[in-house]
């Protein structure tokens, strides 16, 4: 069947399998490995990706639903140099291993473009489908946080 | 300093954040085939027949592979190196089944989709064997001959450990008070986020090349070599990037069979395990049931201590030998204990194999030991964190097991810096309060191993060398598990060279290419890897200084490395660009510098943690609400990193006292935890804010003063929130995960 969407900006009209997944579309028909999966079933996050702004786990989605929508992976969120919430993730050491972060950063891009201004308790509930074996969040919380502030306008 | 005890940022957390770093299973490699494996759905079962031509059948499949057309060969996928000693009792695939997720068959085609759907069209016949999922039965099982030569294999147990030191009986009558408890601890699973993968691409040569992410490119190639019985220099291993390993990609499982296939059908393989895959057939943190028995004066000295445990190391014995000794060998490091006796036995069970996790039986030990210990002082009515004080051991210690010195130990500073930070005094009480909602506190000691002296050949070789254009090329068979090891170490020889850390160019694990080195584990990255790159570090430096000399006309003595460059005591000078462009272009040796570091020390990491939660008395739910860790890390290489380290411990510590346990069920022998959505992690939501404090007292034979924290960070994290949910209800809580179920049972004891 065919599909027509949006991923990272770039029109995209193609033939495709009728099953397949979103993930799959995204990662083995257009090569866009930044987008990491980890379980296939939606608890972990690692597959997230924003689906008209919002994040959505695209192994839950087939890619014949994305028909239409707008689609931003991980590599269409900096378009020359990496962004200040990237930095955040850098600055206070909320990457290590690097498997989650992909997923992190844009369900922590879409909560911030929902909620410009989160507490930490939204934060926390905003990231909970997004599972990191390293940091234990701490540190990926204080990247948000710091980067909302930077948003508003209120440095770092 | 320059490096030293900064927050430098991942040297490669660039590629990280924005998704350019490619993991194995990113990796597209030309006329890449791949895999999809048929397991055993029997927990114990010869492997009758197979029939592949229905898989063989499907248009894409170019091999089926099981038992009667793989080696042969037994081997032992946890060793280190070759001829290491180990039980051989793994094969490819086994003519017997001996576990639910056991690999009966695999297929290889063109895509995965088409190898997972033809894996299912195998035909497989069964004979059932008798089972035995419980540690305690397996005790006194004989054992099965299951292999064609008739040799048991399932010699239980595979490892009976026992220590005695001083007067046990003589310390317990002169006791005024005897606890006794029955621990167990969960078997956990690693839960890293990226899967197993494994890639291997047959070379020109002949020779095979994985591509495998590893803890070890030098234990991939023993194993490997073990499984295809092939000379060691056929084998080329490369490490990947790996997406969290916390010890479940310290053994290689896919790379014997993915290295056996692509030099089968002469192209590149790649197998990778999906998530259900990764929890049913790879490895699993060993359950462990302890009992302890503690004799203390009134005062809360301890007089003797009386250990027993039992480890279930499932289905194959991998290094589950050596777990009852390894846990011995941590549990006399932390408290002074005049008398102690411990045996230790680890059995075969028909279910998924054991394997490093994180604190290799530390985590295990130390909870039975620590929740004990809360119990006496309870019992006893005196503050835990002053039972703790009374008998830590204190810098200089000499343990009893291996007569090892612990170094700067500095338990005692963890305890009370901890106790006036987190406010104990105030907020630790006995009795519990009254309502829905209880709150209680708790904590725990710990203390873990710096590296594998002197058990192993504990040594590595670094080679530093400057590069043309001024930085300099650092050569040591690293593995950064996402820990931050590559940036720790480059901080230190960026610290010995002037240089930021930055300027030091990795050469990725490679063993075709770096010396030997027995890998990421035991906590020994740090403290060895990193006193071996100081030490080259300090003599590259020396020759550095030696060669601008000559080009400044100075005296080298006279010259400081800062800034990339070599300056004279007014701040003249040349950077090492320059430098190294005029040696070069004179055709003379760029300065380099290799050096050996064998240890000669094993000192302890020492922590304490405090917890506070809220349990629901209605729901049985516990929720930590407070927490705090205090780690005496030598010195903190890059505080960052270390803290990052810790909270993350925290939150494995965290599952592993609330929710994490693939549960075996008991009759079936089947996992039930054997996916996300039945394998409870704790997440953002739950998690607590953490604080952290760090002890920089420096140990002496560390670089810069620094030790370990990788693995200590999760040991004490289950003991401290078991104690804590006990404070709240004035229970008794000992068999972990303390589910609500469990709350609510003991509540209504």
């Amino acid at each position: 069947m065919k599909v027509s969407l949006t991923v990272n900006g770039s029109a995209i009209e193609t033939e495709i399998l009728p099953l397949l997944r979103l993930s799959g579309f995204l990662r083995d028909v257009l090569g866009l490995t930044g987008l990491k999966e980890g379980c296939c079933e939606g608890e972990c996050g690692a597959c997230t990706v924003l689906l008209d702004q919002k994040p959505v786990n695209s192994c839950l989605m087939l890619a014949f639903q994305a028909q239409g929508h707008e689609i931003l992976t991980i590599e269409g969120l900096g378009k020359a140099d990496i962004t200040g919430l990237q930095q955040a993730f850098l600055d206070v050491g909320a990457v290590q291993c690097g498997y989650c972060t992909p997923g992190m950063v844009l369900a922590a891009e879409g909560l911030l473009r929902a909620n410009p201004c989160p507490d930490e308790g939204e934060i926390r509930h905003g990231l909970a489908g997004n599972i990191c074996r390293c940091t234990g969040f701490e540190t990926i919380v204080q990247a948000v946080f710091s980067e909302s502030a930077v948003r508003q306008g209120m440095g770092r | 300093m320059n490096q030293i005890s900064c927050r430098v940022p991942l040297i490669d957390g660039v590629e990280k954040v924005t998704g350019a770093l490619r993991f194995t299973a990113d990796m597209n490699l030309d006329g890449l085939l791949h895999c999809g494996l048929l397991f055993s759905p029997r927990a114990h079962a010869r492997v009758a027949y197979v029939n592949a031509h229905a898989a063989l059948a499907v248009e894409g499949v170019r091999a089926v592979f099981w038992h009667e057309n793989t080696p042969a060969h037994h081997y032992n996928s946890s060793i280190w190196f070759a001829g290491q000693d180990a039980l051989k009792d793994e094969r490819m695939f086994a003519p017997v089944a001996r576990h639910i997720g056991d690999r009966v068959a695999a297929v290889v085609a063109d895509t995965e989709e088409i190898a997972r759907h033809a894996a299912r069209l195998i035909a497989v016949e069964y004979v059932d064997l008798p089972p035995i999922f419980a540690p305690e039965a397996a005790l006194t099982h004989a054992g099965h001959a299951l292999r064609e030569d008739d040799i048991p294999t399932f010699r239980n147990p595979v490892a009976d450990e026992v220590f005695i030191h001083g007067n046990p009986e003589a310390g317990f009558a002169a006791a005024d008070l005897i606890v006794e408890a029955r621990i167990t601890t969960p078997r956990s699973h690693h839960c890293a986020i990226e899967t197993h993968a494994c890639i291997a691409r047959p070379e020109p040569d002949g020779r095979i090349l994985v591509l495998s992410p590893c803890q070890s490119v030098f234990a991939v190639q023993a194993v490997v070599a073990q499984a295809l019985n092939l000379p060691q220099e056929k084998i080329r291993v490369m490490k990947t990037p790996i997406g969290g390993s916390f010890g479940g990609k310290a053994e290689p499982i896919l790379d014997p069979l993915c290295a056996f296939f692509a030099l089968t059908l002469r192209r590149p393989v790649v197998i990778r395990y999906n998530r259900h895959e990764t929890f049913t057939a790879t490895r699993t943190r060993s359950s462990v049931t302890g009992r302890m028995r503690i004799g203390l004066s009134s005062d809360g000295r301890i007089l003797a201590r009386d250990t027993e445990t039992l480890v279930d190391v499932g289905a194959y014995c991998t290094g589950g030998n050596y777990l009852p000794s390894s846990m011995l060998q941590r549990l006399v490091r932390l408290y002074d204990v005049p008398a102690e006796r411990y045996r230790g036995r680890a059995v075969y069970t028909n279910t998924t194999p054991s394997g490093a996790f994180r604190g290799y039986g530390s985590p295990q030990i130390h909870t039975v030991a620590e929740i004990t210990l809360d119990i006496a002082a309870r019992r006893l009515r005196m503050d835990p964190v002053i039972l703790r004080l009374r008998n830590l051991v204190g810098p200089g210690a000499i343990e009893p097991l291996q007569g090892l010195d612990v170094g700067n130990a500095r338990g005692r500073d963890c305890l009370m810096r901890g106790a006036a930070a987190f406010d104990w005094s105030a907020r630790w009480q006995i009795g519990t309060g009254a309502g829905r909602w209880r709150r209680g506190v708790g904590v725990a000691a710990a203390t873990h191993i710096n590296g594998c002296y002197p058990g192993f050949h504990e040594e590595t070789t670094a080679t530093l060398r400057l590069l043309p254009r001024g930085r300099a090329e650092l050569v040591c068979a690293l593995h950064d598990l996402g820990c931050g090891a590559d940036t720790t170490l480059a901080q230190i020889a960026g610290e010995t060279l002037g240089l930021r850390a930055c300027d030091i160019v990795i050469v990725p694990a490679d063993t075709d290419t770096c010396p030997y080195d027995l890998g990421t584990r035991a906590s020994r990255m740090t403290y060895i890897c990193g006193e071996a790159i100081r030490r080259a570090g300090t003599v590259l430096a020396a020759a550095i200084r030696t060669a601008a000399g000559l080009e400044l006309n100075a005296e080298a003595g006279d010259l400081r490395l800062a800034a990339g460059a070599a300056c004279r005591p007014d701040g003249s000078g040349l950077t090492l660009a320059e430098l190294a462009g005029r040696l070069f272009a004179r055709g003379a040796d760029l300065p380099a510098a290799t050096e050996t570091y064998r240890a000669q020390a094993n000192p302890g990491s020492y922590a304490a943690h405090f917890a506070e939660v809220e349990v629901d008395t209605l729901t049985g739910r516990v929720r930590v609400t407070d927490y705090l860790a205090v780690h005496d890390v030598g010195r903190a290489i890059n505080p960052m990193l270390v803290e990052g380290q810790i909270h993350g411990g925290i939150q494995i510590g965290v599952g592993y006292a609330l929710y994490e346990d693939v549960a075996i069920d008991p009759l079936t022998g089947r996992m039930r935890g054997d996916s996300f959505s039945r394998y409870t992690l704790a997440n953002a939501s739950v998690m607590p804010p953490m604080r952290v404090l760090l002890i920089e007292e420096g140990e002496p034979t560390g670089p810069f003063g620094a030790k370990a924290v990788g693995e200590i960070a999760t040991i004490p994290v289950a003991a401290a929130v078991v104690n804590a949910v006990n404070n709240a209800l004035g229970t008794e809580l000992t068999h972990l995960p303390v589910t609500p179920e469990r709350v609510l049972a003991a509540m209504n004891l």
